[in-house]
């Protein structure tokens, strides 16, 4: 019974639950939940209280023991600094992009694979592939595809014409961001698309023969049946895959390090690169600030909305 | 009818597509790893694997470091794995079962912990395992991965303790049964699945991690294969057919193991997400 020795203060507990009340005592949750909290605490609570005090302190990371607050100096400087305007512009395009395509993607799929036919099964599980290959080995292949002499992508757009000039996708400040979206989109719309196929299942399907039956377009059919049911889904999927664009980072980082020149990189490399090749600790926590703060204002948002059209609902 | 014979193969070469791009990467990787050097750098590659070439996964094994690296990525998967879950299933239970003081809180803070990057809590947890020695050490790694999975852990399992019903804990505290008891005898064997798919994304998790393993192992011996692998980015020294191969034996686990759990993963995931 080690969950009773880590928590420590209720030491009654043991014996209270002897003679047992029907759901135990009132210390019986903590005593569940106490060395989860405990882990949690240590290792996401207390890191991330010091990252925010960082934010308002100048630390160098060759002396991380050495902080001077600054107060909200960082902030002010990085929001004067038109680079960090541009991070924060790349972070609003490359997010969005990724939420908007990979869901539609998504969607499509899922429709395409939410008929019957022959091999349907084989089809569901081969295109979740891509969503289960680890970051790493998916920056990997992708650097090897894009590889500006041997790789298969430029090969290919030679023999259609539409090769890049000298091949170096990933060197190319135009062509960068798009290879990185491209591969970032490759890994999540099997996740979408899967989750979107699960929503689908609950569309009733008399329904949607009866709009045909009465003449409904097939567009009008979706807007008015399908839609309705997946909403709430695609509202999931939006935020989810907001957050998860907002934090990635080995893809990009193994893709390009956030260059050339910047063009890749989102407030989340440019955080690890003012911590780690700038060794500016503090403005780099100050960074990661404005990428949390947008996170809660994502969530809350659409906690707000939700909740606005529940009301609407109800009504 | 004509238009609707249309319509089919259009449908079909459509899933065609789509499972060729969704494959196809993956594929490369095989391939590449079995060309042999004249088809790699030929004119026009070869599309399809040598199989003549199938010693170059040995090769990769036997050679060089890669056993090494996958073995720590295994050790440091199972710890997680075992850890997550072991803490997981108990916070599951309490979040399911029981209204306590701090529960929302609580719920809020498992689900805001998701939208926190790793690359912005590394600096602290650094200082964090200086202190505690944990800097270069495997279970280090097992600790801090475990609390990045823990939370989604837990919220899957609470789900799925959520669609037991209550009447047969109940059934079981009237015999006497304790908590803990109709925990571990009621509710553990009936979530076996949503156990089994937890325990398949915390082991991938930490297989797959590689923020904290770059920054908190130093000794080459100690590191993992996620580490290894990302190494040989830009790095030209290894032959591209040796990277592609040990890269393939990194992902074909984890390929093979998201497939078998597949569906709790998706419902336990959205769940999770949407009842928080």
């Amino acid at each position: 019974m080690t969950v009773v020795e880590q928590t420590g203060a209720p030491k009654t507990t043991p014996r209270a639950r002897r003679r047992p009340s029907p759901l135990g005592s009132k210390w019986t949750p903590y005593l569940f939940l106490a060395p989860a909290a405990l882990f949690i605490f240590v290792f996401q609570a207390v890191p991330l209280v010091q990252e925010v005090y960082l934010s308002f302190t100048r630390t160098r990371l060759l002396n991380p023991t050495k902080s001077e607050w600054v107060g909200l100096d960082n902030f002010n400087r990085i929001f004067g600094d038109p680079e960090f305007r541009h991070t924060l512009l790349i972070t609003v395009v490359y997010v969005i992009t990724c939420v908007v395509v990979a869901i539609g993607a998504g969607l499509g799929v899922a429709l395409l694979l939410n008929r019957k036919f022959r091999g349907r099964g084989v089809a569901r599980a081969l295109v979740t592939v891509p969503w289960a290959a680890p970051g790493i080995a998916v920056a990997l292949i992708a650097t090897w595809m894009l590889n500006a002499q041997y790789g298969i992508v430029n090969r290919f757009l030679d023999a259609v014409g539409l090769g890049v000039p000298g091949g170096a996708i990933l060197d190319s400040s135009r062509y960068a961001l798009p290879a990185v979206l491209a591969t970032t989109i490759w890994q999540l719309f099997p996740f979408t698309s899967v989750v979107l196929l699960s929503a689908l299942q609950s569309v009733p399907q008399d329904l949607n023969e009866a709009a045909t039956v009465d003449g409904a377009g097939r567009w009008a059919t979706f807007r008015a049946v399908t839609w309705q049911v997946i909403k709430p889904t695609v509202g999931l999927l939006a935020l989810l895959m907001t957050i998860w664009s907002l934090r990635r980072f080995e893809l990009i980082w193994l893709m390009t390090k956030g260059g050339p020149v910047g063009a890749t990189e989102t407030l989340v490399i440019d955080l690890y690169s003012q911590a780690f090749d700038s060794k500016e600790l503090g403005s780099a926590a100050a960074i990661g600030m404005v990428g949390v703060v947008i996170s809660l204002i994502v969530i809350i948002g659409s906690r707000l909305v939700a909740r606005a059209v529940e009301k609407e609902h109800a009504r | 009818m004509r238009r609707f014979r249309f319509g089919v193969t259009a449908r079909i070469v459509a899933v065609l597509v789509v499972l060729g791009v969704a494959v196809f990467p993956l594929y490369w990787m095989f391939v590449t790893a079995l060309s042999s050097n004249s088809d790699l750098f030929a004119d026009r590659p070869r599309l399809t694997p040598d199989l003549g070439q199938f010693g170059v996964f040995v090769d990769a094994l036997a050679e060089g470091k890669a056993a090494g690296w996958l073995l720590n990525s295994l050790i440091i998967a199972v710890g997680t794995m075992v850890v997550s879950v072991g803490l997981g299933i108990p916070l599951g239970y309490a979040l399911s079962r029981f209204s306590f003081g701090g529960k929302a809180v609580l719920t809020v803070v498992l689900l805001f912990t998701q939208m926190l990057p790793e690359a912005l809590m590394v600096v602290p947890l650094f200082a964090l395992f200086r202190r505690f020695e944990l800097l270069d050490s495997l279970t280090g790694l097992i600790l801090v991965n475990s609390a990045f999975v823990l939370p989604i852990v837990a919220l899957i399992l609470k789900g799925a303790i959520d669609g037991i019903p209550k009447e047969l804990e109940e059934a079981a505290r009237a015999d006497g049964a304790r908590p803990f008891t109709t925990l571990t005898r009621i509710n553990v064997p009936l979530i076996a699945p949503s156990i089994a798919a937890t325990a398949v994304i915390a082991f991938f998790h930490a297989w797959n991690e590689y923020v904290f393993a770059v920054t908190f192992i130093f000794n080459p011996d100690l590191q993992p294969a996620s580490v290894g692998i990302a190494n040989f980015i830009g790095e030209l020294g290894t032959p591209i057919q040796t990277v592609m191969a040990v890269a393939f034996l990194f992902t074909l686990p984890a390929v093979a193991f998201y497939l078998l759990v597949q569906k709790y993963v998706v419902s336990g995931m959205t769940a999770g997400a949407v009842k928080g």
